[in-house]
Protein backbone atom coordinates (compact mmCIF):
# COMPACT_ATOMS: atom_id res chain seq x y z
CA UNK A 1 0.00 0.00 0.00
CA UNK A 2 2.95 2.33 0.69
CA UNK A 3 3.46 4.47 -2.36
CA UNK A 4 6.26 6.85 -1.42
CA UNK A 5 6.61 10.13 0.41
CA UNK A 6 5.99 12.53 -2.43
CA UNK A 7 2.69 10.95 -3.53
CA UNK A 8 1.60 10.89 0.13
CA UNK A 9 2.16 14.62 0.51
CA UNK A 10 0.49 15.16 -2.79
CA UNK A 11 -2.52 13.19 -1.57
CA UNK A 12 -2.75 15.15 1.67
CA UNK A 13 -2.41 18.44 -0.20
CA UNK A 14 -5.19 17.28 -2.47
CA UNK A 15 -7.69 16.51 0.31
CA UNK A 16 -6.74 19.51 2.44
CA UNK A 17 -9.07 22.08 0.79
CA UNK A 18 -12.07 19.80 1.35
CA UNK A 19 -11.09 19.17 4.95
CA UNK A 20 -10.42 22.85 5.66
CA UNK A 21 -13.82 23.77 4.27
CA UNK A 22 -15.38 21.26 6.67
CA UNK A 23 -13.21 22.73 9.45
CA UNK A 24 -15.06 25.99 8.82
CA UNK A 25 -18.31 24.21 9.62
CA UNK A 26 -16.78 22.69 12.75
CA UNK A 27 -15.66 26.13 13.96
CA UNK A 28 -18.99 27.74 13.17
CA UNK A 29 -20.72 24.95 15.06
CA UNK A 30 -18.41 25.35 18.04
CA UNK A 31 -18.75 29.12 18.28
CA UNK A 32 -22.53 29.13 17.91
CA UNK A 33 -23.00 26.24 20.35
CA UNK A 34 -20.70 27.98 22.83
CA UNK A 35 -22.87 31.12 22.62
CA UNK A 36 -25.98 29.03 23.28
CA UNK A 37 -24.18 27.24 26.12
CA UNK A 38 -23.03 30.51 27.72
CA UNK A 39 -26.50 32.03 27.55
CA UNK A 40 -28.24 28.97 28.97
CA UNK A 41 -25.45 28.30 31.45
CA UNK A 42 -25.54 31.84 32.87
CA UNK A 43 -29.30 31.74 33.21
CA UNK A 44 -29.22 28.29 34.83
CA UNK A 45 -26.47 29.37 37.26
CA UNK A 46 -28.44 32.44 38.37
CA UNK A 47 -31.60 30.33 38.74
CA UNK A 48 -29.69 27.75 40.75
CA UNK A 49 -28.43 30.26 43.34
CA UNK A 50 -31.71 32.18 43.54
CA UNK A 51 -33.76 31.82 46.69
CA UNK A 52 -36.78 30.85 44.60
CA UNK A 53 -37.17 27.10 45.14
CA UNK A 54 -38.95 26.48 41.83
CA UNK A 55 -36.27 28.21 39.73
CA UNK A 56 -33.51 26.52 41.67
CA UNK A 57 -34.95 23.00 41.27
CA UNK A 58 -35.69 23.56 37.58
CA UNK A 59 -32.05 24.44 37.09
CA UNK A 60 -30.89 21.45 39.12
CA UNK A 61 -33.08 19.12 37.04
CA UNK A 62 -31.64 20.55 33.83
CA UNK A 63 -28.06 20.18 34.99
CA UNK A 64 -28.64 16.67 36.31
CA UNK A 65 -30.24 15.44 33.08
CA UNK A 66 -27.75 16.92 30.63
CA UNK A 67 -24.68 16.04 32.64
CA UNK A 68 -26.00 12.59 33.45
CA UNK A 69 -26.81 11.35 29.95
CA UNK A 70 -24.46 10.80 27.00
CA UNK A 71 -24.09 13.66 24.54
CA UNK A 72 -24.62 11.17 21.69
CA UNK A 73 -28.04 10.24 23.08
CA UNK A 74 -28.92 13.92 23.43
CA UNK A 75 -27.93 14.58 19.81
CA UNK A 76 -30.02 11.64 18.61
CA UNK A 77 -33.03 12.75 20.64
CA UNK A 78 -32.87 16.29 19.30
CA UNK A 79 -32.39 15.25 15.67
CA UNK A 80 -34.57 12.13 15.45
CA UNK A 81 -37.08 12.31 18.31
CA UNK A 82 -37.97 16.00 18.53
CA UNK A 83 -39.45 16.12 14.98
CA UNK A 84 -42.04 13.57 16.13
CA UNK A 85 -43.44 16.14 18.54
CA UNK A 86 -43.33 18.85 15.91
CA UNK A 87 -39.92 20.43 16.60
CA UNK A 88 -38.05 20.22 13.31
CA UNK A 89 -34.52 21.50 13.08
CA UNK A 90 -32.10 20.86 10.23
CA UNK A 91 -28.84 19.01 10.87
CA UNK A 92 -26.79 22.08 11.55
CA UNK A 93 -29.18 23.69 14.01
CA UNK A 94 -29.91 20.37 15.71
CA UNK A 95 -26.19 20.14 16.30
CA UNK A 96 -25.94 23.71 17.62
CA UNK A 97 -28.87 23.15 19.97
CA UNK A 98 -27.64 19.75 21.21
CA UNK A 99 -24.07 20.88 21.83
CA UNK A 100 -25.22 24.19 23.31
CA UNK A 101 -27.72 22.72 25.75
CA UNK A 102 -25.23 20.07 26.79
CA UNK A 103 -22.44 22.57 27.38
CA UNK A 104 -24.89 24.86 29.18
CA UNK A 105 -25.24 22.29 31.95
CA UNK A 106 -21.49 22.21 32.56
CA UNK A 107 -21.15 25.97 32.16
CA UNK A 108 -23.95 26.50 34.70
CA UNK A 109 -21.93 24.61 37.30
CA UNK A 110 -18.75 26.50 36.37
CA UNK A 111 -20.47 29.87 36.75
CA UNK A 112 -22.25 28.87 39.95
CA UNK A 113 -18.99 27.75 41.53
CA UNK A 114 -17.29 30.99 40.47
CA UNK A 115 -20.07 33.15 41.94
CA UNK A 116 -20.08 31.18 45.18
CA UNK A 117 -16.31 31.56 45.48
CA UNK A 118 -16.62 35.35 45.75
CA UNK A 119 -16.31 36.55 49.35
CA UNK A 120 -19.73 37.07 51.00
CA UNK A 121 -18.53 40.47 52.19
CA UNK A 122 -18.67 41.74 48.62
CA UNK A 123 -22.42 41.23 48.39
CA UNK A 124 -22.89 42.77 51.84
CA UNK A 125 -20.82 45.81 50.94
CA UNK A 126 -22.79 46.27 47.72
CA UNK A 127 -26.14 45.85 49.45
CA UNK A 128 -25.12 48.23 52.23
CA UNK A 129 -24.66 50.94 49.59
CA UNK A 130 -28.32 50.42 48.77
CA UNK A 131 -27.85 48.28 45.65
CA UNK A 132 -30.54 45.79 44.75
CA UNK A 133 -29.58 42.12 44.50
CA UNK A 134 -29.57 42.28 40.70
CA UNK A 135 -27.48 45.43 40.56
CA UNK A 136 -24.99 44.02 43.08
CA UNK A 137 -24.69 40.86 40.97
CA UNK A 138 -24.17 42.80 37.75
CA UNK A 139 -21.80 45.46 39.05
CA UNK A 140 -19.91 43.72 41.83
CA UNK A 141 -20.15 39.93 41.88
CA UNK A 142 -20.22 38.84 38.22
CA UNK A 143 -17.29 41.04 37.07
CA UNK A 144 -15.13 39.45 39.76
CA UNK A 145 -15.82 35.99 38.37
CA UNK A 146 -14.38 36.69 34.90
CA UNK A 147 -10.81 35.85 35.80
CA UNK A 148 -11.84 32.63 37.53
CA UNK A 149 -14.17 31.71 34.67
CA UNK A 150 -11.69 31.99 31.82
CA UNK A 151 -9.67 28.76 32.38
CA UNK A 152 -12.65 26.41 32.87
CA UNK A 153 -14.61 28.07 30.05
CA UNK A 154 -11.55 27.71 27.82
CA UNK A 155 -11.51 23.99 28.62
CA UNK A 156 -15.21 23.83 27.86
CA UNK A 157 -14.63 25.46 24.47
CA UNK A 158 -11.88 23.00 23.61
CA UNK A 159 -13.99 20.03 24.71
CA UNK A 160 -16.84 21.37 22.60
CA UNK A 161 -14.59 21.73 19.56
CA UNK A 162 -13.77 18.02 19.81
CA UNK A 163 -17.35 17.04 20.62
CA UNK A 164 -18.58 18.53 17.34
CA UNK A 165 -17.14 15.37 15.74
CA UNK A 166 -20.11 13.47 17.24
CA UNK A 167 -22.30 15.38 14.81
CA UNK A 168 -20.95 13.04 12.12
CA UNK A 169 -23.43 10.55 13.61
CA UNK A 170 -26.41 12.45 12.23
CA UNK A 171 -24.61 13.18 8.98
CA UNK A 172 -23.54 16.73 9.72
CA UNK A 173 -20.89 17.79 7.20
CA UNK A 174 -18.20 18.76 9.68
CA UNK A 175 -14.53 17.83 9.75
CA UNK A 176 -14.76 14.19 10.87
CA UNK A 177 -17.61 13.41 8.52
CA UNK A 178 -15.73 15.02 5.63
CA UNK A 179 -12.80 12.72 6.40
CA UNK A 180 -15.09 9.68 6.33
CA UNK A 181 -16.38 10.73 2.91
CA UNK A 182 -12.87 10.98 1.51
CA UNK A 183 -11.94 7.57 2.92
CA UNK A 184 -14.99 5.89 1.41
CA UNK A 185 -13.81 7.16 -1.97
CA UNK A 186 -10.04 6.59 -1.58
CA UNK A 187 -9.73 3.75 0.99
CA UNK A 188 -6.80 5.52 2.66
CA UNK A 189 -7.78 5.86 6.34
CA UNK A 190 -4.27 6.56 7.66
CA UNK A 191 -3.37 9.82 5.94
CA UNK A 192 -6.95 11.08 6.08
CA UNK A 193 -7.60 10.44 9.77
CA UNK A 194 -4.14 11.68 10.74
CA UNK A 195 -4.75 14.88 8.79
CA UNK A 196 -8.15 15.26 10.45
CA UNK A 197 -6.58 14.66 13.88
CA UNK A 198 -3.82 17.14 13.03
CA UNK A 199 -6.35 19.84 12.23
CA UNK A 200 -8.21 19.28 15.53
CA UNK A 201 -4.91 19.32 17.41
CA UNK A 202 -3.78 22.59 15.78
CA UNK A 203 -7.07 24.24 16.68
CA UNK A 204 -7.12 23.06 20.30
CA UNK A 205 -3.47 24.05 20.74
CA UNK A 206 -4.22 27.47 19.29
CA UNK A 207 -7.17 28.02 21.65
CA UNK A 208 -5.17 26.81 24.66
CA UNK A 209 -2.61 29.49 23.84
CA UNK A 210 -5.31 32.13 23.45
CA UNK A 211 -6.81 31.20 26.83
CA UNK A 212 -3.42 31.37 28.54
CA UNK A 213 -2.77 34.75 26.90
CA UNK A 214 -6.19 35.99 28.03
CA UNK A 215 -5.53 34.78 31.56
CA UNK A 216 -2.30 36.74 31.71
CA UNK A 217 -4.08 39.83 30.40
CA UNK A 218 -6.79 39.54 33.07
CA UNK A 219 -4.16 39.10 35.78
CA UNK A 220 -2.89 42.58 34.93
CA UNK B 1 -40.62 68.39 71.40
CA UNK B 2 -37.37 66.50 70.94
CA UNK B 3 -36.55 65.38 67.42
CA UNK B 4 -36.57 61.72 66.46
CA UNK B 5 -33.49 59.73 67.44
CA UNK B 6 -31.33 58.91 64.41
CA UNK B 7 -31.16 55.27 65.41
CA UNK B 8 -33.79 53.73 67.59
CA UNK B 9 -33.45 50.10 68.59
CA UNK B 10 -36.35 48.90 70.71
CA UNK B 11 -36.59 45.54 72.43
CA UNK B 12 -34.71 43.65 69.75
CA UNK B 13 -34.27 39.89 70.00
CA UNK B 14 -32.14 37.91 67.59
CA UNK B 15 -31.68 34.15 67.68
CA UNK B 16 -29.50 31.77 65.69
CA UNK B 17 -31.11 28.42 66.30
CA UNK B 18 -31.10 27.85 70.05
CA UNK B 19 -28.64 30.69 70.68
CA UNK B 20 -29.97 34.07 71.75
CA UNK B 21 -27.51 36.55 70.28
CA UNK B 22 -29.41 39.70 71.19
CA UNK B 23 -31.74 39.71 74.17
CA UNK B 24 -34.16 42.58 74.45
CA UNK B 25 -31.68 45.21 73.31
CA UNK B 26 -32.84 48.83 73.31
CA UNK B 27 -30.65 51.70 72.27
CA UNK B 28 -31.05 55.22 70.96
CA UNK B 29 -28.53 57.33 69.12
CA UNK B 30 -29.31 61.02 68.68
CA UNK B 31 -28.35 63.01 65.63
CA UNK B 32 -24.67 63.98 65.81
CA UNK B 33 -23.98 61.60 68.66
CA UNK B 34 -21.03 59.19 68.67
CA UNK B 35 -21.78 55.97 70.51
CA UNK B 36 -19.22 53.21 71.02
CA UNK B 37 -20.30 49.65 71.65
CA UNK B 38 -17.78 47.62 73.59
CA UNK B 39 -17.88 44.15 75.06
CA UNK B 40 -16.29 40.72 74.88
CA UNK B 41 -16.15 38.98 71.51
CA UNK B 42 -19.24 36.97 70.76
CA UNK B 43 -21.40 39.32 72.80
CA UNK B 44 -23.52 40.31 69.79
CA UNK B 45 -21.97 43.70 68.93
CA UNK B 46 -21.53 42.98 65.23
CA UNK B 47 -24.92 41.30 65.03
CA UNK B 48 -26.49 44.43 66.44
CA UNK B 49 -24.87 46.58 63.73
CA UNK B 50 -25.95 44.08 61.06
CA UNK B 51 -29.51 44.27 62.35
CA UNK B 52 -29.41 48.08 62.25
CA UNK B 53 -28.38 47.92 58.58
CA UNK B 54 -31.10 45.31 58.00
CA UNK B 55 -28.51 42.76 56.84
CA UNK B 56 -30.02 40.49 59.49
CA UNK B 57 -33.71 40.22 60.30
CA UNK B 58 -34.62 40.69 63.93
CA UNK B 59 -36.82 38.03 65.51
CA UNK B 60 -38.75 40.61 67.47
CA UNK B 61 -38.51 44.28 68.27
CA UNK B 62 -38.20 47.26 65.97
CA UNK B 63 -35.31 49.23 64.51
CA UNK B 64 -36.03 52.68 63.13
CA UNK B 65 -33.62 54.93 61.30
CA UNK B 66 -34.44 58.66 61.44
CA UNK B 67 -37.92 57.79 62.60
CA UNK B 68 -38.76 55.76 59.52
CA UNK B 69 -40.64 52.49 59.94
CA UNK B 70 -38.61 49.33 59.20
CA UNK B 71 -38.49 48.62 55.46
CA UNK B 72 -41.32 46.46 54.22
CA UNK B 73 -40.16 45.65 50.69
CA UNK B 74 -37.06 45.53 48.52
CA UNK B 75 -37.38 49.16 47.44
CA UNK B 76 -37.68 50.66 50.92
CA UNK B 77 -34.97 48.28 52.14
CA UNK B 78 -32.50 49.54 49.54
CA UNK B 79 -33.50 53.13 50.27
CA UNK B 80 -32.96 52.62 54.01
CA UNK B 81 -29.56 51.03 53.45
CA UNK B 82 -28.46 53.82 51.12
CA UNK B 83 -28.89 56.23 54.05
CA UNK B 84 -26.72 54.16 56.39
CA UNK B 85 -22.96 54.00 55.82
CA UNK B 86 -21.23 50.80 56.88
CA UNK B 87 -17.51 50.25 57.36
CA UNK B 88 -16.57 46.59 57.67
CA UNK B 89 -13.76 44.90 59.55
CA UNK B 90 -12.38 43.42 56.33
CA UNK B 91 -12.96 46.59 54.24
CA UNK B 92 -14.82 44.71 51.49
CA UNK B 93 -13.60 47.08 48.81
CA UNK B 94 -14.53 46.07 45.27
CA UNK B 95 -11.23 44.65 43.99
CA UNK B 96 -12.01 45.19 40.30
CA UNK B 97 -12.47 48.94 40.72
CA UNK B 98 -9.96 51.68 41.52
CA UNK B 99 -10.20 53.67 44.73
CA UNK B 100 -12.12 56.34 42.82
CA UNK B 101 -14.30 53.66 41.18
CA UNK B 102 -15.18 52.26 44.59
CA UNK B 103 -16.19 55.67 45.89
CA UNK B 104 -18.36 56.71 42.91
CA UNK B 105 -20.04 53.29 42.56
CA UNK B 106 -22.82 53.99 45.06
CA UNK B 107 -23.68 57.54 43.94
CA UNK B 108 -23.61 56.64 40.23
CA UNK B 109 -25.42 53.28 40.39
CA UNK B 110 -27.81 53.81 43.28
CA UNK B 111 -28.42 57.55 43.40
CA UNK B 112 -28.04 58.00 39.62
CA UNK B 113 -25.80 60.97 40.26
CA UNK B 114 -24.11 62.27 37.08
CA UNK B 115 -20.66 60.76 36.69
CA UNK B 116 -18.74 64.02 36.56
CA UNK B 117 -20.45 65.29 39.69
CA UNK B 118 -19.77 62.09 41.60
CA UNK B 119 -16.13 62.07 40.53
CA UNK B 120 -15.74 65.58 41.86
CA UNK B 121 -17.32 64.53 45.16
CA UNK B 122 -15.24 61.34 45.32
CA UNK B 123 -12.04 63.33 44.84
CA UNK B 124 -12.88 65.63 47.73
CA UNK B 125 -13.74 62.60 49.91
CA UNK B 126 -10.46 60.88 49.04
CA UNK B 127 -8.69 64.14 49.90
CA UNK B 128 -10.52 64.19 53.22
CA UNK B 129 -9.23 60.71 54.10
CA UNK B 130 -5.75 61.69 52.89
CA UNK B 131 -5.65 59.58 49.73
CA UNK B 132 -5.78 62.09 46.88
CA UNK B 133 -2.74 60.47 45.30
CA UNK B 134 -4.33 57.01 45.31
CA UNK B 135 -7.47 57.56 43.27
CA UNK B 136 -6.27 55.31 40.43
CA UNK B 137 -4.87 52.59 42.69
CA UNK B 138 -6.61 49.24 42.89
CA UNK B 139 -7.33 47.82 46.36
CA UNK B 140 -4.55 45.23 46.08
CA UNK B 141 -2.08 48.09 45.67
CA UNK B 142 -3.13 49.69 48.96
CA UNK B 143 -2.17 48.97 52.56
CA UNK B 144 -4.83 47.86 55.02
CA UNK B 145 -5.11 51.33 56.49
CA UNK B 146 -5.45 52.89 53.05
CA UNK B 147 -8.09 50.35 52.07
CA UNK B 148 -10.12 51.13 55.14
CA UNK B 149 -9.89 54.84 54.48
CA UNK B 150 -11.15 54.28 50.93
CA UNK B 151 -13.95 52.18 52.41
CA UNK B 152 -14.88 55.08 54.69
CA UNK B 153 -14.89 57.46 51.71
CA UNK B 154 -17.06 54.97 49.80
CA UNK B 155 -19.59 54.91 52.62
CA UNK B 156 -19.54 58.71 52.94
CA UNK B 157 -20.17 59.13 49.22
CA UNK B 158 -23.76 58.03 49.79
CA UNK B 159 -24.13 61.02 52.15
CA UNK B 160 -25.45 58.78 54.90
CA UNK B 161 -27.33 60.04 57.92
CA UNK B 162 -25.52 57.62 60.17
CA UNK B 163 -22.25 55.68 59.94
CA UNK B 164 -21.78 52.21 61.39
CA UNK B 165 -18.24 50.99 62.08
CA UNK B 166 -17.92 47.25 62.62
CA UNK B 167 -14.51 46.74 64.25
CA UNK B 168 -13.03 48.93 61.55
CA UNK B 169 -9.49 48.65 62.88
CA UNK B 170 -9.43 45.03 64.08
CA UNK B 171 -7.96 43.58 60.90
CA UNK B 172 -5.20 46.18 60.66
CA UNK B 173 -1.54 45.92 61.55
CA UNK B 174 -0.99 47.91 64.77
CA UNK B 175 0.99 50.64 63.06
CA UNK B 176 -1.88 51.29 60.62
CA UNK B 177 -4.63 51.63 63.22
CA UNK B 178 -3.84 55.27 63.96
CA UNK B 179 -4.47 56.61 60.45
CA UNK B 180 -7.95 55.05 60.36
CA UNK B 181 -8.83 56.25 63.86
CA UNK B 182 -7.69 59.74 62.84
CA UNK B 183 -10.20 59.74 59.98
CA UNK B 184 -12.90 58.52 62.34
CA UNK B 185 -12.07 61.25 64.86
CA UNK B 186 -12.28 63.87 62.13
CA UNK B 187 -15.64 62.47 61.07
CA UNK B 188 -16.93 62.52 64.64
CA UNK B 189 -15.90 66.12 65.13
CA UNK B 190 -17.66 67.09 61.90
CA UNK B 191 -20.97 66.12 63.52
CA UNK B 192 -21.60 62.75 61.87
CA UNK B 193 -23.84 60.40 63.77
CA UNK B 194 -21.71 57.33 64.47
CA UNK B 195 -22.23 53.92 66.00
CA UNK B 196 -18.87 52.29 66.54
CA UNK B 197 -18.16 48.70 67.54
CA UNK B 198 -14.58 48.79 68.73
CA UNK B 199 -11.84 47.28 70.86
CA UNK B 200 -9.94 50.55 70.90
CA UNK B 201 -10.60 51.77 74.44
CA UNK B 202 -8.70 55.03 74.02
CA UNK B 203 -10.75 55.87 70.96
CA UNK B 204 -13.96 54.99 72.78
CA UNK B 205 -12.93 57.18 75.72
CA UNK B 206 -11.73 60.19 73.71
CA UNK B 207 -14.27 60.34 70.91
CA UNK B 208 -17.55 58.85 72.12
CA UNK B 209 -20.33 60.83 73.70
CA UNK B 210 -21.57 57.61 75.21
CA UNK B 211 -20.37 54.04 75.67
CA UNK B 212 -22.63 51.02 75.59
CA UNK B 213 -21.41 47.74 77.07
CA UNK B 214 -22.86 44.63 75.50
CA UNK B 215 -22.30 41.32 77.28
CA UNK B 216 -23.95 38.04 76.24
CA UNK B 217 -26.48 39.83 74.06
CA UNK B 218 -27.63 42.31 76.69
CA UNK B 219 -26.70 45.91 77.36
CA UNK B 220 -25.32 45.74 80.86
CA UNK B 221 -24.26 49.34 81.18
CA UNK B 222 -24.28 52.59 79.28
CA UNK B 223 -23.17 56.10 80.03
CA UNK B 224 -20.53 58.75 79.38
CA UNK B 225 -17.07 57.29 78.71
CA UNK B 226 -15.54 58.72 81.88
CA UNK B 227 -18.09 56.95 84.03
CA UNK B 228 -18.29 53.61 82.16
CA UNK B 229 -14.54 53.17 81.76
CA UNK B 230 -13.37 54.62 85.07
CA UNK B 231 -16.12 53.84 87.57
CA UNK B 232 -18.18 51.08 85.96
CA UNK B 233 -21.27 50.23 87.98
CA UNK B 234 -21.87 46.80 86.58
CA UNK B 235 -19.86 43.75 87.69
CA UNK B 236 -19.68 42.34 84.15
CA UNK B 237 -18.36 45.65 82.80
CA UNK B 238 -15.64 45.59 85.48
CA UNK B 239 -14.74 42.01 84.55
CA UNK B 240 -14.56 42.88 80.84
CA UNK B 241 -12.49 46.02 81.38
CA UNK B 242 -10.03 44.31 83.70
CA UNK B 243 -9.54 41.54 81.13
CA UNK B 244 -8.88 44.12 78.40
CA UNK B 245 -6.41 46.02 80.59
CA UNK B 246 -4.66 42.82 81.67
CA UNK B 247 -4.35 41.85 78.02
CA UNK B 248 -2.69 45.20 77.30
CA UNK B 249 -0.21 44.78 80.13
CA UNK B 250 0.46 41.14 79.27
CA UNK B 251 1.21 41.94 75.64
CA UNK B 252 4.59 43.56 76.11
CA UNK B 253 6.35 41.02 78.38
CA UNK B 254 4.83 38.17 76.36
CA UNK B 255 6.19 39.64 73.15
CA UNK B 256 9.61 40.05 74.68
CA UNK B 257 9.61 36.62 76.25
CA UNK B 258 8.42 34.82 73.15
CA UNK B 259 11.68 35.26 71.32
Amino acid sequence: MYDGVAPLWGFVAGILPTLLKATGVTLKLTVLAMCVGLAIGTLAALMRISRNRLLSSLSLAYVTFFRGTPLVVQILIIYFALPQIGVKLDRFWSAVVALGINAGAYIAEIIRAAIESIDKGQMEAARSLGMSYGLAMRRVIIPQTYRRLLPPLGNEFIAMLKDTSLIALIGGEELTRAGQHIISATFRPWPVYLTVAGIYLSLTALFSCLVRFGERRLQQ
Amino acid sequence: MMSQPMVQVSHVWKRYGALDVLKDVSLEVQKGEVVSIIGPSGSGKSTLLRCINYLEKVDSGVIRIAGNPPPSDERTLNLARSRIGVVFQHFNLFPHMTALGNVIEGPVQVKKMPRSESIEMARSLLARVGLSDKENAYPHQLSGGQKQRVAIARALAMQPEVMLFDEATSALDPELVGEVLAVMRDLASSGMTMLVVTHEMEFARDVSDRIVVLVDGSIVEEGPPGQVLSVPKNKRTREFLSRVLEGRRAQLPAALGAR
